[in-house]
Parts: structure tokens; C-alpha cells; sequence
């Protein structure tokens, strides 16, 4: 223990909230370091001084005057009108405002992300399929719709392995066919699927 | 109509002779009174208590003037919110939070509109003081420097910030103890130790130099 420990006691001693094993040290400590026991004597003088200040003297009358005045206080809420806070009609109307401005964007199909995100509809017409270049455009040509899922599997399942298409450059054999427009090399082609055994520019149905 | 009713009603217990005089009423039990509207029984509280409660604020705020019409404020709080009082709960502690927290009202109004002493110009008075003590013309202390030193001591306490201010005079004026000073402040047991430690630190290094004077033969 030092005098750091010594002061750190000046309180409790005061307070007389110290073990007597801590007093006995205090006081074994103050007989060997004067300036830790003049330190304490001028701390215990200070909290002296402050407790021996003299009364403050008190008006005479001071309950009646303040039954007096209490009654006053008590009786003056019940006149008071209480007044609706001025915020509240305000905060209201503008939340009211923005639910209805957000219910007519909704309704007439405008959302925040609308010109990030297309409609369903038209990403099925554009959506590319991927066939390859020689053989299946033959076999496009020619396979009716029902089989051409089939072939557009196949033609998919080489590239369907771990790694991404996008990493190789298919342009030589690969060209993007979009349905019902075939675009190849940059210019769009229709696609003819025309019974063979069908001839003649002219047909007559009949009920 | 309604406040005759509360008088007479006031009035009435003290004149049963079944009913213990109010002058041998605990504090709680007049208090429980005052909550039913007995006013004989507040004039009782407010005479049992109006010296330390003025004492308190006149301590906190080292203003006489202002003190009183605080200490009669904080009269009027207990009476008007007397059935805010629990049963069970010891008086003084109520009381003297509201004293205290009103003591604390007036030092943060006083600050913001700056019509308070700066610590500085109070550390010149003390020092003038204590220049005036060190010189004495005779060697007994007189009754004019007694008073002078008080003075000092009341401005010292006042140099010390608020919240230490406030638990200081609790404990070491009115004597109260920490658990207490806690209740009425709001604070833990550590926190009050804490607080008046600093608190008389700080007083301590302010009286110092009047103290050492004093001290010198």
C-alpha cells in the first residue's frame, strides 16, 4: 500500500466505512508520511466546515402559503382546455396521401423497379435459344414444335456442364433463334414449316 | 363547495379522541393524511421539515432569496400530488427527491440563461476571502470572519458541479445516507460513493489555500 492507497481511504475513514484492519493501516501510514496525514486533515476540516454552515432560516407562514398556493395549482388543470397537438392532423393527412399515391401507381402498373424488370409476356417471345449452327438448324427447319424442345435439350446438353457458356466464344457455330423469327448472321429470316406433300398458292375450305 | 368539504373533513380526525394526536404522528402516517386531504396534517410535514428543505436548496444553489420560493414549491408539489405518495415508502426520501430535483431544475434554468457566476469569478471571490482571512488583525477568530468563512464555504460548494453538488449537501449537510441519497437521485449505491468522493475532493483542493491560512498560527 502507498499514499495513493492511503488517500483513496480518506472517505471511507470519514465515513467511518472502513475495516479496522484498513484504520489500523491508515494510522500506521499517517505516523510515517506527514503529508498523507496533513492531506487528511485539511479533507476532514473541508467536510467540517461544509456540515457546521449555519441553518438557513425559514420564512414565517411558509404553510400556509403553500397550502394557499397548491390550492391554486390543484384547481387550475380542471379550467384548462386540452388542446389536440397540431402535429397529429397533419402527420395523419400525409400518411394518408402517400397510401393513396402508392395504391394509383400500383393500379396503373408503375412500380419502382418497372423499368428494370421486364413483363413476363414479352420475355417468353424474346427469350434466345441456343442451337447448333449446321445440324440442328436442319433439324429446326424440319421437326415439328412438339419435337423441337427435344432437340434444343440435346443441343443444350454439352453446354450444360460445369462450365459457364459464356466463357467461350460460340459465334462461328451458334446462332440465336427467336420465335418465330430465325436471326442468322444479322438478318432475320421467317421460318417455313410447309407440308411438302402441300402444293399450289391457293386453298379452298369448305364447312 | 368541494374544498369547504375538504377542510372540515381535515379537521375532523384531530378531534377524535379516538385518533392519536398529530403531533405524535410518524411522518408516513401524516403524509397517508395529507393524501386524504388533510390539511392540518401538511401544516404539520411542512413544519417538521421546511428547515431542511430550505436548508437543502439554499446549500445547492447558495441563494437565500430564490430558496425560499423553492422550498415553498416544493411544498405545494407534495400536496398537490399527495395520492402520488406510496403507502410503506419513508416520507423523507419522497420528499426530498422532489427537493432535489427542483434544486437541479433551478441550477440548469440559471445556467442556460447564464445568470450564474462563472467558476472563475467565483474562484476570485474565494480567493479574495481567503486573502481577507490570512490577514487577521487579532490572532482570535472573530465572528465577522466566522461569517466570512462560511460565506466562502457556501460559494465553494457552489463551484462544484451539479451533480456532485447535490449528493454532497444530502450527505454531508443533511446527513443522509448513501443508500438514501440513491433513492432520492436515481442512482446506485456506487455512484453515490462515487459522486460525494469527488465532490469533497473538489471542495478540498477550493478550500485548501483558505484552509492552510487558517491553520497557520
Amino acid at each position: 500500500m502507498n499514499c495513493g492507497d492511503a488517500r483513496r481511504l480518506f472517505g471511507a475513514c470519514w465515513d467511518d466505512e472502513i475495516t479496522l484492519a484498513e484504520r489500523d493501516w491508515l494510522e500506521s501510514h499517517f505516523a510515517s508520511c506527514a503529508a498523507c496525514r496533513a492531506e487528511y486533515e485539511t479533507f476532514a476540516r473541508a467536510i467540517e466546515l461544509v456540515g457546521s454552515l449555519p441553518r438557513a432560516e425559514v420564512r414565517p407562514g411558509l404553510a400556509e402559503r403553500a397550502l394557499a398556493r397548491a390550492r391554486r395549482a390543484t384547481a387550475a388543470p380542471d379550467r384548462l382546455p386540452v388542446g389536440t397537438p397540431r402535429w397529429i392532423p397533419i402527420t395523419a393527412t400525409a400518411a394518408l396521401l402517400a397510401i393513396a399515391a402508392t395504391m394509383t401507381l400500383q393500379w396503373m402498373g408503375i412500380t419502382p423497379a418497372g423499368r428494370m424488370t421486364p413483363r413476363t409476356g414479352v420475355a417468353a417471345v424474346l427469350e434466345p435459344v441456343l442451337v447448333r449452327s449446321q445440324d440442328a438448324r436442319t433439324t429446326a427447319s424440319t421437326v415439328p414444335d412438339d419435337r423441337l424442345a427435344t432437340v434444343r435439350g440435346e443441343a443444350d446438353a454439352p453446354f450444360a456442364g460445369g462450365v459457364p457458356d459464356s466463357l467461350f466464344d460460340h459465334s462461328a457455330d451458334v446462332e440465336f433463334i427467336l420465335d418465330p423469327v430465325t436471326l442468322r448472321k444479322g438478318r432475320a429470316h421467317t421460318v417455313l414449316r410447309l407440308n411438302p406433300n402441300v402444293q399450289g398458292e391457293k386453298a379452298v375450305i369448305t364447312f | 363547495m368541494g374544498y369547504e368539504r375538504q377542510v372540515d373533513s381535515s379537521v375532523a380526525p384531530d378531534r377524535d379522541p379516538v385518533s392519536p394526536p398529530i403531533l405524535s404522528l410518524s411522518d408516513e402516517d401524516l403524509m397517508a393524511r395529507v393524501a386524504e386531504d388533510d390539511e392540518r396534517a401538511f401544516s404539520e410535514l411542512v413544519r417538521r421539515f421546511q428547515g431542511r428543505v430550505m436548508n437543502l436548496i439554499t446549500r445547492v444553489l447558495n441563494d437565500r432569496e430564490c430558496s425560499d420560493d423553492l422550498a415553498q414549491e416544493v411544498f405545494v408539489r407534495v400536496f398537490v400530488h399527495r395520492r402520488n405518495y406510496r403507502r410503506g415508502s419513508k416520507f423523507t426520501t419522497w420528499l426530498f427527491t422532489i427537493a432535489a430535483n427542483l434544486a437541479k431544475n433551478e441550477i440548469r434554468r440559471r445556467v442556460r440563461k447564464r445568470n450564474w457566476f462563472s467558476l472563475d469569478a467565483l474562484q476570485e471571490i474565494l480567493n479574495d476571502s481567503a486573502i481577507q482571512l490570512a490577514d487577521p488583525t487579532e490572532g482570535q477568530e472573530t465572528a465577522l470572519q466566522r461569517e466570512q468563512l462560511q460565506e466562502a464555504v457556501g460559494r465553494a460548494i457552489a463551484t462544484v458541479p451539479e451533480k456532485y453538488r447535490v449528493a454532497l449537501v444530502l450527505r454531508d449537510i443533511e446527513g443522509f445516507a448513501y443508500e438514501e441519497i440513491g433513492q432520492m437521485l436515481r442512482i446506485p449505491g456506487g455512484t453515490v460513493r462515487s459522486r460525494i468522493n469527488r465532490a469533497r475532493g473538489m471542495l478540498k483542493r477550493k478550500l485548501q489555500p483558505l484552509l492552510r491560512r487558517e491553520g497557520t498560527p
